[in-house]
């Protein structure tokens, strides 16, 4: 009768374990509780008890261990993330497909505010560097500063981080909490008089071959000055292409849908690899939501600060706000700019313009993981 | 843990760290600014060519109708 007890005495002999089902169940709270990121967060929290079971099959290895057979969490993860990270990847057909450029179109230069939302990422880097951690492992938790999953993950595998774990679970919890941190920065960053500031928005129609041509613009543009973004942003512009191109609506459409669930759905479950209790639980996990934070508050002051700046020469005033949309979040930053717009003034809509910022950080964000790959090689 | 906790408690200044990943900060942000330039001016030349094809089309047309009003 001994094999009846076999998982009792593994949890004896690794009570991380039982912490790691409480941040499972944590996960799952948050999901449905809260609605924070449930699309992700459950699969995770779930992923988190699955991979913390005793002997658990799912997370068996041969490589590592002879006696094992291959699980079906860790042949996901080898296949789905480490090998070529198709999975964070094929999600940004996803996500290009969804976006509508359009109001970064009718008004090019919001696409500033979303290179200056990026500073948050370099300062953190700044800071984790100095903290002590390598500089792989420094780049790869500045990057959540990018607002983005994806983007994180690939980074983090690419640059054969020690915390990918940690950094992807802090990278897609704090997505959830881009509308309880931006608007207090931001409120502490700008004054009344620049929150109401009104912005006129042109709906301007834009043509079709402009729509069509942006995706491939900016694939040319980001694949000769930061090829190691193309993976990121030509995923992100082809999906862009299928939705605008008009002859492949049922192609979009299953890329805006079905598509993109399913790849969410295994990302979500496929992370919790890295959510072992040995890996996980550690010092470095608290430092890196630490920094995490410190990374989304200074892409935050460093959009409004830009904005702000542009005022100073532009005739035509931006609302600094905008600055906050400048993170890649879509579409959670333009929503929060909006609703402190509408708090502010309540004739005061600045959605569309938030909307620009946003997906331009989108852009940006995916750019600037691939500069990163890119500065990083030169650095090693 | 014990690493961090040293190096936390290190924490000086460590200029060879510094100078590296302020490297990293200008050197980053700027190529970001100069991809987002060169975008924005792309997409600037782009609408501006689009633009213009379109006007001419439209004056084309007006010319033809022009000429067909006249010759009926």
């Amino acid at each position: 009768m001994d094999f009846l007890l076999e998982g009792f005495k593994a949890i004896g002999a690794n009570p991380k374990m039982i912490a790691m089902w409480i941040i499972g169940g944590v996960l799952i709270y948050l999901a449905i509780k809260k609605d924070m990121e449930p699309a992700l967060l459950l699969p995770m929290g779930f992923g988190a008890i699955l991979v913390n079971l005793p002997l658990s099959p799912v997370i068996g290895d041969p490589s590592v261990n002879p006696d094992e057979h291959l699980g079906i969490i860790t042949s996901l993860f080898k296949v789905g993330i480490e090998a070529s990270e198709a999975m964070p990847l094929l999600l940004f057909i996803g996500i290009g497909c969804m976006i509508d450029f359009g109001p970064l179109l009718s008004n090019p230069k919001l696409f500033i505010l979303g290179g200056a939302a990026q500073l948050g990422i370099f300062i953190t880097i700044i800071l984790a560097a100095l903290i002590g951690f390598p500089l792989k492992d420094a780049a790869s938790i500045g990057i959540i500063g990018a607002a983005d999953g994806p983007t994180a993950i690939l980074v983090a595998m690419k640059l054969a981080s020690n915390y990918v774990g940690p950094i992807m679970v802090v990278a897609y919890s704090y997505m959830a909490l881009v509308p309880i941190v931006q608007p207090a920065v931001v409120k502490l960053c700008t004054t009344k008089k620049e929150r109401l500031i009104k912005m006129k928005y042109n709906a301007k129609q834009i043509p079709r071959l402009m729509r069509i041509l942006f995706p491939i613009i900016v694939t040319i543009v980001s694949g000769i000055i930061a090829p190691d973004s193309l993976s990121l942003v030509g995923m992100l512009m082809f999906g862009n292409l299928l939705r605008e191109c008009g002859v492949l609506s049922s192609l979009s459409e299953t890329a805006q849908t079905t598509f993109s669930n399913i790849i969410t759905l295994l990302l979500g479950i496929t992370i919790s690899f890295q959510m072992q209790a040995d890996a996980f639980l550690s010092f470095e996990t608290l430092i890196i939501m630490a920094l995490g934070l410190f990374a989304f508050v200074f892409d935050t002051v460093g959009g409004v600060m830009c904005a702000k700046l542009m005022n100073l020469f532009s005739k035509e005033k931006i609302n600094p706000m905008l600055g906050a949309a400048g993170i890649s979040a879509f579409p959670m930053a333009a929503r929060v700019v909006e609703k402190m717009g509408i708090k502010e003034d309540p004739s005061n809509h600045l959605l569309m313009h938030a909307v620009g910022a946003n997906v331009s950080g989108q852009i940006a964000s995916a750019i600037v993981g691939g500069l990163i790959l890119g500065l990083l090689g030169i650095y090693a | 843990m014990l690493n961090f906790l040293l190096a936390f408690e290190n924490l000086k200044f460590d200029a060879t760290v510094l100078r590296h990943t302020l490297n990293f900060l200008w050197q980053g942000l700027l190529a970001i600014f100069v991809v987002i330039g060169l975008i924005i001016l792309a997409v600037k030349i782009t609408s501006l060519v689009i633009n213009k094809c379109d006007e001419a089309k439209k004056k084309r047309e007006v010319e033809k109708n022009d000429s067909q009003n006249k010759e009926a």
